[in-house]
């Protein structure tokens, strides 16, 4: 299978940058000690007006920094756009392999990389540091690989959608740029969605950023029903039909020129 | 300086051929720095303050950290993206130059689709001061010595940025360092450094020493501690750190070896 192979080969090349990366996840650890410091310090004697307990939000921001690395770090626009800019796009579209499926799982290959050497060390950090939550029913464990898998789709898509655009754009630094806004402002990363102030509070539930980050993290700290999982799975659907019509669109876009 | 405003001058027009995504990068970079303040004020407006600092003084210490951190990003964008040079050999046309190094990638490019964040900094800047409610003392004081705090953040960044691009001499890439020396530390600058545990207290006073920046003139500023001192301290510290950072990028020069071809 192909598309296996290229997930494979993105994993493999990843290998190479190992070390940096192990030294970027130290970064990511201080970016979670901060913001949980940040929630220590405002719930510090407010615990009884809050949904949330000081540790409650420990717990949340490591989850959150960890699963960044599976659903909110992704390559911006899957290198889409540069494929568009040198002309690259144009045998790509070409191939006998179906598009959309040979960029993502080239992306796959990539978190499935992030998830060893990412996510597992820096929750590795916030275990051996501030503590980590483990889930007490056992059917938690089943949702949560289904929510991961879900968020991991949604972003895919999400990111698959800025790239795609440069069809039409050519540049995507800001669709990049307000994309990853609003994935980690409205997807719950520093702030709990059911905090945010209303309407936001009503609203982002229903948007994909909400099944890309904060779902996931609720029913790993099982403070979320399982039906959640129904809202991801929505967004999958509506998402990787939109982008494989939008594909279709963007071949009959395509110009070859020279000769 | 001359050759700099003409630089200056020659980066806006080119960036001007493409207005529409200049506009819109500027904005949305803007909106990105922005999105952390929002948040913090919406989690503020429930709870009141975070260990003694309401939004407001948070606020200026948010602001002069964006400030500086964006004026970096705008005015020292080869420095920050040095690893090119590693990478792609380019830094031996540097070294043939009649001018130092150093100074050629200071004068060779700035990108202004990020001073979008430094407008929204200051903009953060203009409402904290304002929601203060400073007297009249206080507030020239503070406006007084805003362009203090400003500047030694900045040269504080710029070292900071220099000994990370001094690492690629050995490592090449440095992309992953600078998560680690500037981002991260510039994030947590946002912050009051009382929120902090005690470990990481330390670095940022010693080998990061992003808390001087604005923590501790503000401390004395908003009459939260400290005496006159906490307001030499930022630029003395920074022309320091801007000393040390110079030595040893004169140091990685010295034991750079070109790949050759």
């Amino acid at each position: 299978m192909v598309y296996w192979i290229l997930l494979q080969k993105s994993f493999m090349r990843n290998m190479q940058y190992k070390v940096a990366h192990l030294i970027n996840n130290a970064a990511s650890a201080i970016f979670g000690f901060v913001f949980i410091a940040i929630w220590v310090g405002v719930l510090q004697g407010k615990e009884n007006d809050s949904p949330y307990t000081a540790l409650d939000m420990t717990f949340y921001i490591a989850a959150v920094q960890c699963i960044l690395w599976l659903s909110g770090f992704l390559t911006a626009g899957l290198n889409i756009h540069n494929g568009i800019r040198n002309g690259a796009i144009s045998l790509e579209l070409a191939r006998p392999t179906n598009f959309f499926l040979y960029v993502t799982s080239q992306e796959a290959g990539r978190l499935v990389y992030n998830l060893f050497f990412r996510f597992l060390p820096i929750g590795l950090v916030f275990s051996l540091t501030v503590g980590f939550y483990i889930p007490q029913h056992i059917l938690t464990y089943f949702f949560l690989c289904i929510s991961i898998l879900f968020a991991m789709i949604i972003s895919i898509n999400l990111h698959y959608l800025v790239g795609i655009s440069a069809c039409w754009t050519t540049e995507i630094d800001w669709a990049h740029f307000v994309n990853f806004t609003l994935l980690v402002g409205l997807g719950g990363q520093l702030v709990p969605i059911d905090l945010l102030p209303t309407p936001l509070s009503s609203i982002t539930p229903y948007l994909p950023f909400a099944g890309a980050i904060y779902y996931p993290v609720m029913i790993f700290l099982e403070k979320s029903s399982s039906e959640v999982i129904l809202i991801q799975l929505v967004w999958v659907v509506v998402l990787t039909c939109f982008n494989l019509w939008l594909t279709e669109k963007a071949r009959h876009k395509l110009e070859i020129q020279g000769g | 300086m001359n050759l700099y405003l003409k630089l200056l001058s020659g980066s806006l027009r080119s960036r001007m051929q493409y207005k529409m995504n200049f506009l819109v990068s500027s904005l949305s970079y803007g909106l990105i720095m922005a999105v952390d303040f929002i948040l913090l004020a919406a989690i503020l407006q429930r709870f009141d303050d975070v260990k003694g600092w309401n939004l407001y003084e948070v606020g200026l210490l948010y602001g002069i950290s964006s400030v500086a951190i964006t004026l970096y990003r705008v005015f020292c964008v080869e420095v920050h993206n040095f690893e090119r040079y590693m990478v792609e050999g380019e830094f031996d046309s540097l070294l043939i130059r009649p001018v130092s190094p150093l100074s050629l990638l200071l004068t060779k490019n700035i990108d202004l689709s990020r001073i979008g964040g430094t407008i929204q900094g200051i903009l953060i800047l203009v409402i904290s001061i304002i929601g203060l409610k400073l007297n009249n003392v206080e507030l020239f004081l503070l406006l007084i010595y805003l362009p203090v705090t400003i500047i030694s953040g900045l040269l504080i960044c710029f070292s900071l940025g220099l000994i990370t691009a001094t690492i690629a001499f050995w490592t090449q890439r440095i992309k992953d360092f600078q998560t680690f020396t500037l981002y991260a530390p510039f994030n947590a600058a946002n912050y009051p450094m009382n929120i902090y545990p005690g470990w990481l207290k330390i670095i940022f006073f010693t080998v990061i020493p992003v808390g001087f920046m604005n923590y501790t003139p503000v401390l004395f500023l908003l009459n939260k501690g400290g005496d006159v001192w906490n307001l030499a301290l930022p630029p003395l510290v920074s022309i320091v750190f801007l000393f040390i950072a110079l030595r040893f990028w004169m140091f990685g020069i010295r034991h750079y070896h070109s790949t050759g071809s």
